[in-house]
């Protein structure tokens, strides 16, 4: 029986022994795929779940693809998940995720892997070199210390592969790949690929808490400091070449959903409905994720992804860098930009930057207004209480730039004292009331708040600090983006507020289906069951349909599409939801509903190792200024709509700014939380029963032997 | 407006202390809201540029109150007063503080015999 979707095997490297191995993919098959089997799989190869620090030696580290990947299904074909303890969180590293896009994950199962378990360390430097079912561990001695980008041209170099596009066709007898780990015959014995390679630069090295993983010029996994995990193993970079492909069990079935999604969400260039609501064409919007291509850029996407959301420039910098890392420095280079066009350059080069050093860019999100503070504020510069000889006063200028993520990265300067994370730091250096004042906004885990306020939008915060890290799942909120747009340009509401409540509620099966309440973020409901069954859907259908089918975050879930007729968009839909994709990909008969459940078994596997690592519910809280300071007002940006119902229980698009959280009454919410997950309501942890219904025992008795068994309760 | 005086144009064209820096930000989908103090007019100019990806995020009361206050300019916190009780629209109301601090910059350079960039 053939396994649809899947390449069959994943690849086992033992870094000590330097053997590679191969792991039958079908034992994990009831895992999915992604971060679901990397969860499993790191549940039997870790021997010490107590980790927390994911430099330790013992820490496994999985990167994983989705059946998926490497197939049509749109905005989900170049996914990669990663998987281990991280770096640099607080109190401690918890068992956490990270992803990043490109043509990795696809290649990877081009050669016949569905995945890769990375465990124990090389005694020196080494990089792994996969060519189909052929891998060679190879000295990269030369390579250390080479920021990322020099370290994927001399690999390709090393191994013969012509990157420039004067050398448009490649012999695969010359590249060692026509041999028996050959896996197509229909490509005439020739390619145009170049090999995939995921690396790190300094900062990894280093083993810093800073550290991303980067593959290309801008596919990047930064949070969970993955970067740092490798550095720890002596792993600089992995890089794959293959010939394979992937089965479909039922491709017209795949083309056919692949269409309905073309009729349903692509937009005309010619006459785009500029102001349509939809999620999936990705253009038409009041303001623009997607810029149109231009004679300066071109878009560039994840492989199959019909989006394209990043972007190569005619000027050479800034290539496919799109998100976090393009603004990261902007509001320090308007400090010493004259004109437009020199803030964008200083911005993009600034992306390149931390690309090159494979540096994770989103802590400086209000990291580096922290840092700028404690100099402003006298505590931080050369001879003062925080000492620190980088030119503070030239913040602002790419020369700066250069100077800090070299220190952070190195170790050198400040950078010695961040290395093991950032709210240690601010606990090195007796700064712990920044996080009472808000001066340093690390909301959750020692991660940084991520643009979306726990103290307005609910889902995001609650799902943050219920899970590993600063969520970064974009499910619910584009309704603040594109309304809070609307409301900006004082455009036409397309869907009114009750409207689309409904709409997502209709999608919102088992928990909150038919239940629009469950999106009221108001005073009076933002502690209630309603919101509890909302953070549960969206961990759970997070923890399958995104991070493991490897949907891409910006396009799925699709809730609401004004392309269509009732204004329906294409989640959990008969003809394009996602469990046709995955059906037809993989020939199963899941239905939606199968795959939230499925989200759930893997989120309770996490919550597992969570607890062996030692959470309990009194770790669980956001940093002291969510609770005692209010969100500005209309400071950061005029206002944070969102739909709420008033008193007499009409709905409205309201502005969520303006308050804290009550810690009390959160309190009160995460015992709900607990609750509604089959957890013990006083500890967090889990139940046996809960566990035994997923068919989770082997779970279950690992906690009673740790004494970390939640209790049954009545 | 009157074109400023030679001191007024120097601070109009400088930056302020860091205390008295105006608190603002930008809606980067999906990124969220990216905070960024301004310390400077031609800062809060480069913020107001439109682009196509993102909005400034300022409140109009609060910069009004700081262009009087701080930057000690009441002719351009009277224009801008005016300007935004006067919008169709916050995006609208953006576009037009980001055409009189322009406006007010290039007077301030040309007073102070600095070069006007475009």
């Amino acid at each position: 029986m053939p396994l649809y979707g899947y390449a069959g095997k994943i690849l086992r490297l033992d870094l000590t022994r330097r053997t590679a191995t191969a792991i039958e993919t079908e034992k994990y098959l009831r895992w999915g795929g992604g971060h679901g089997m990397g969860s499993a799989l790191f549940w039997d190869f870790c021997r010490d779940k107590t980790i927390t620090d994911g430099r330790h030696p013992a820490n496994v580290c999985c990167i994983m693809t989705s059946p998926l990947n490497g197939t049509i299904v749109p905005s989900a074909g170049g996914r990669c998940e990663v998987v281990g303890v991280g770096v640099g969180m607080y109190p401690i590293s918890w068992f956490t995720r990270s992803g990043f896009g490109g043509r990795f994950s696809t290649m990877l199962k081009y050669a016949g892997w569905d995945g890769i378990v990375i465990e124990g360390k090389a005694d020196k430097p080494v990089w792994v070199d996969i060519r189909n079912e052929q891998v060679s561990f190879r000295d990269a001695s030369g390579l250390w210390g080479k920021d990322t980008w020099t370290t994927q041209h001399e690999i390709w170099e090393q191994t013969g592969i012509q990157s420039e596009t004067k050398h448009p066709w490649q012999d695969l007898r010359e590249l060692g790949l026509l041999t028996k780990g050959h896996r197509s015959g229909k490509d005439q014995g020739q390619t145009t690929q170049k090999s995939a390679i995921l690396a790190i630069g300094r900062t990894g090295e280093n083993q810093t808490a800073h550290a991303s993983l980067i593959h290309d010029a801008g596919n990047g996994a930064g949070q969970g400091g993955f970067g740092a995990v490798w550095g720890s193993k002596n792993l600089k970079a992995i890089s794959i070449m293959g010939t394979g492909s992937i089965r479909v069990a039922d491709s017209k079935a795949l083309i056919r959903a692949r269409m309905v999604t073309k009729e349903k969400y692509v937009s005309s260039w010619e006459r785009p409905d500029l102001r349509s609501w939809t999620r999936l064409g990705g253009f038409p919007k009041p303001i623009i994720q997607v810029p149109p291509p231009t004679q300066d850029r071109r878009p560039q996407s994840c492989q199959g992804c019909i989006n394209g959301c990043r972007t190569r420039y005619n000027v050479g910098y800034g290539n496919e860098s799109a998100c976090q890392e393009t603004a990261w420095y902007g509001p320090f280079a308007r400090k010493v930009a004259k004109t437009p066009a020199e803030n964008i350059e200083i911005n993009l080069k600034a992306a390149d930057l931390v690309q090159r050093y494979g540096f994770n860019s989103f802590l400086f999100q209000t990291g580096l207004h922290w840092l700028e503070h404690l100099y402003e504020e006298g505590v931080l510069g050369p001879e003062r209480k925080i000492s620190s000889k980088l030119p503070w006063k030239e913040i602002g200028t790419l020369g700066f730039a250069e100077k800090l993520v070299h220190a952070l990265s190195t170790r050198t300067d400040i950078g010695a004292d961040m290395a093991d994370g950032w709210v240690q730091a601010a606990v090195k250096w007796g700064r712990e009331k920044d996080l009472h004042t808000g001066a340093m906004q690390f909301s959750y885990w020692g991660w940084p708040e991520h643009g979306y306020d726990p103290r307005a939008e609910l889902e995001w915060g609650y799902g943050s600090i219920m899970g590993d890290r600063d969520t970064n799942t974009h499910c619910f909120n584009q309704i603040f983006t594109t309304v809070s747009a609307a409301f900006a340009f004082a455009m036409p509401i397309r869907i009114e507020a009750e409207e689309i409540v409904n709409l997502h509620a209709r999608k919102l099966s088992p928990y909150a289906k038919g239940r629009p309440e469950v999106l009221d973020f108001s005073d009076p409901n933002m502690y209630s069951e309603a919101v509890a069954q909302l953070v549960r859907w969206q961990q759970h259908y997070c923890r399958f349909y995104k991070q493991s089918a490897l949907f891409c975050d910006l396009k799925w879930p699709d809730f609401y599409n004004t392309n269509t007729p009732n204004m329906e968009g294409a989640t959990a839909s008969h003809d394009a939801g996602e469990q046709v994709f995955w059906n037809a990909v993989t020939g199963d008969r899941l239905t939606f509903e199968d795959g939230i459940e499925l989200g759930r078994r893997i989120w309770n596997m996490d919550n597992a190792i969570w607890v062996l690592q030692g959470r309990h519910r009194d770790m669980v809280h956001f940093a002291p200024y969510v609770y005692e300071t209010k969100y500005e007002k209309g400071e950061l940006f005029p206002f944070y709509m969102w739909p709420c119902r008033d008193e007499k229980g009409k709905w409205s698009y309201t502005d969520l700014m303006g308050r804290s959280l009550d810690k009390g009454k959160f309190e009160d919410w995460k015992t709900i939380f607990y609750r509604l997950e089959g957890w013990n309501t006083k500890t967090g942890w889990p139940k046996r029963s809960t566990l035994e219904k997923m068919d989770m025992g082997f779970v279950a008795d690992a906690l009673k032997v740790a004494g970390r068994l939640g209790d049954e309760e009545t | 407006m009157t074109p400023p005086s030679r001191e007024l144009s120097l601070k109009l064209l400088g930056s302020v202390p860091y205390c008295d820096r105006l608190p603002a930000g930008r809606l980067l989908p999906p990124v969220g809201i990216i905070p960024g103090d301004m310390r400077s007019l031609s800062e809060l100019h480069l913020l107001l540029a439109p682009d196509d990806r993102s909005l400034p995020g300022v409140n109009f009361n609060t910069l009004v109150d700081w262009v009087e206050r701080v930057i000690g300019d009441r002719e351009l916190a009277d224009a801008l007063r005016e300007t935004v009780e006067n919008t169709t629209s916050y995006v609208d109301g953006c576009l037009k503080v980001y055409e009189l601090v322009g406006l007010r910059l290039t007077q301030a350079r040309e007073v102070a015999g600095q070069e006007v960039l475009t």
